[in-house]
């Protein structure tokens, strides 16, 4: 097959920079297509009330790949936001008629046209901007502590692009922040700091020789890695490997962002090894991005639950318990 | 997608002669959100304007390598987020640096505000010599000014800051406000080796961590 298969704009609207790797996305997505037909029918085989109700077999169906057109509901039933829908006391269209603070609603502003410039469904003609607009500020205005933290605007424009919805994209955003993910986006950024204090204690048990490396040369984990945390990986990972793992968070927590940042941080040992200052450093990181192995969806998403070993909820929450009492 | 730190070759000429000398220098830009912040260094490193620059989550870190007589001076470059909650992260990239741009919006006075805000911190907590310079961004839209020149220029000088007012989109300034923060910072063999005390670092020979460019100054 000719390598032009592919056109300059993705499914979800990404324009593929110039420097996209077709030859290698080629071989993923040749082998993929394949394993996404597969899933499609295994989703299809599934009876009606297996597809949304939280069981173990819904957890494998999950980790292996929700199919696209199922993404959606899928999501809003695994995350608890279709419950955090039916229970609210006000429907998204009445909290969306609360938005009235100015200076919020104008750092929002300031933050749409730079909110996937490179997507054509995002340019000022289309209406995603200002569905991304209502999704952020009624966001804002039903949550004081939190109200607009950047980062949110990359997570609110993939949810639309990626349930095409945009009410639905508001409850999803509203569980991520408000259940899922600890507090990352208050004014403290508490959450956030203690997260990146976890993860340096996960390197070090896993990783200690890397974890001496990393130390030597000084590099603070928030250097290369608090784009990881606000914005789950988005505009960091290739998006089908954002949405698989999103999938995954959306199911089992976020634990999947560290067992993510552990796998990348495992797989490119050998690389961060050869670091030799931050420059190094922070180089290798943004170029895991361009790994085939990680460009490579499904053989990433079976890393993730292998390459980092064991790591519960319960470590975790100790973990984060005792990170954020030293501080 | 993000711009990628530039790559620059190994250096190619002995270090040790008197017109070779490379020096390296960390510099970290600070501002209120949107001032344009990324504009400049994607000016100053790529020499490109996007009228839609993303927003910057956490920091970008990006190099570039200018000339001054007989030496090279390359930057690292630390570009920062803007947003007011993001501050708590703003001294790990301040730390340890030699230079600060601090920019704001000539069109947008509170900018300004906060311009001096991170002013003063920086005199508080950088190093004691870093060098620091304010830039009025967005000069382009001098006919919806809000901040005049007069008033930034008499606080730089109360500060002893270098001051320009400059325009990612047309380039003007652009080059020269970090060649003038090239000029102020200590190129002298003294500096070799003492990065940790806010001087730049002379990359001795052999320095296997010396990728700043070879042949801009031939
Ligand atoms: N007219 C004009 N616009 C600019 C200039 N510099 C940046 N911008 C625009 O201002 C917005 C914010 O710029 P950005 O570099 O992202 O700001 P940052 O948040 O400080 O990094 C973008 O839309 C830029 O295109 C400039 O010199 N002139
Ligand atoms: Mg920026």
């Amino acid at each position: 097959m000719a390598v032009a298969t592919f056109s300059q704009i993705d499914e979800y609207g990404f324009e593929r920079p110039t420097t996209f790797d077709y030859k290698t996305y080629e071989d993923f997505m040749s082998k993929y297509l394949r394993i996404l037909a597969r899933r499609s029918k295994r989703w299809e085989e599934l009876k009606e009330s297996e597809k949304t109700r939280r069981t173990n077999i819904l957890k494998r169906f999950v980790r292996k790949g929700i199919p696209i057109t199922r993404r959606p509901i899928v999501w809003m039933s695994i995350s608890g936001g279709q419950q955090a829908r039916e229970q609210s006391n006000y429907t998204y269209l009445q909290l969306k008629e609360r938005i009235s603070n100015a200076s919020i609603n104008e750092t929002i502003e300031i933050d749409l046209p730079r909110t996937f410039p490179d997507n054509i469904y995002f340019t000022k003609e289309n209406i995603l901007p200002r569905q991304l607009f209502n999704i952020l500020s009624t966001f804002a205005h039903q949550n004081n502590d939190v109200g607009y933290c950047q980062g949110l605007n990359y997570i609110a424009g993939l949810l639309i692009l990626a349930t095409k919805s945009e009410e639905y994209s508001f409850w999803l955003l509203k569980v991520l922040v408000e259940n899922i993910l600890p507090k990352y986006y208050i004014k403290s950024m508490s959450g956030l700091l203690t997260d990146l204090a976890v993860l340096d204690e996960l390197v070090e048990i896993n990783e200690p020789i890397l974890h001496r490396h990393i130390k030597a040369i000084g590099m603070p984990w928030a250097v290369t890695t608090t784009k990881w945390f606000i914005c789950i990986y988005s505009e960091v990972l290739p998006i089908e490997t954002v949405l698989r793992i999103w999938d995954c968070i959306f199911y089992e927590g976020s634990k999947i962002i560290f067992r993510v940042a552990l796998t990348l941080i495992k797989m490119h040992k050998a690389e961060i090894l050869e670091c030799k200052d931050l420059a190094d450093i922070v180089t290798c990181f943004k170029s895991m991005a361009h790994n085939p192995k990680v460009i490579d969806c499904h053989y990433f998403m079976s890393r993730i639950f292998k390459l980092p070993g064991r790591l519960s909820n319960k470590q975790l929450e100790e973990l984060r318990n005792k990170h954020a009492l030293a501080k | 997608m993000e711009n990628m730190a530039t790559r620059t070759q190994t250096a190619q000429r002995p270090n040790g002669s008197a017109q070779g000398k490379i020096c390296q220098f960390k510099l970290v830009l600070l501002g209120e959100s949107a001032v344009g912040k990324s504009s400049l260094v994607l000016r100053f490193v790529k020499g490109q304007f996007h009228e839609y620059q993303e927003s910057t989550i956490g920091a970008a870190f990006l190099t570039q390598t200018v000339c001054l007589d007989d030496t090279t001076v390359k930057f690292e470059i630390w570009d920062t987020a803007g947003q007011e909650r993001y501050h708590s992260l703003a001294p790990m990239y301040y730390r340890g640096a030699q230079a600060a741009i601090v920019v704001y919006d000539i069109t947008n006075q509170d900018t300004f505000g906060r311009a001096k805000t991170w002013v003063k911190e920086l005199q508080r907590q950088a190093s004691p010599n870093i060098v620091i310079a304010l830039a009025g961004n967005k000069q382009d839209l001098a006919n919806k000014r809000m901040v005049e020149f007069e008033e930034a220029q008499n606080y730089a000088d109360e500060n002893t800051l270098l001051f320009m007012e400059t325009s990612a989109k047309t380039a003007m300034n652009v080059n020269d406000i970090f060649l003038a923060i090239a000029k102020k910072l200590p190129r002298n063999e003294q500096a070799s080796g003492a990065s940790a005390s806010g001087q730049g670092r002379r990359l001795a020979e052999g320095d296997t961590g010396a990728r700043a460019a070879g042949s801009c100054c031939k």
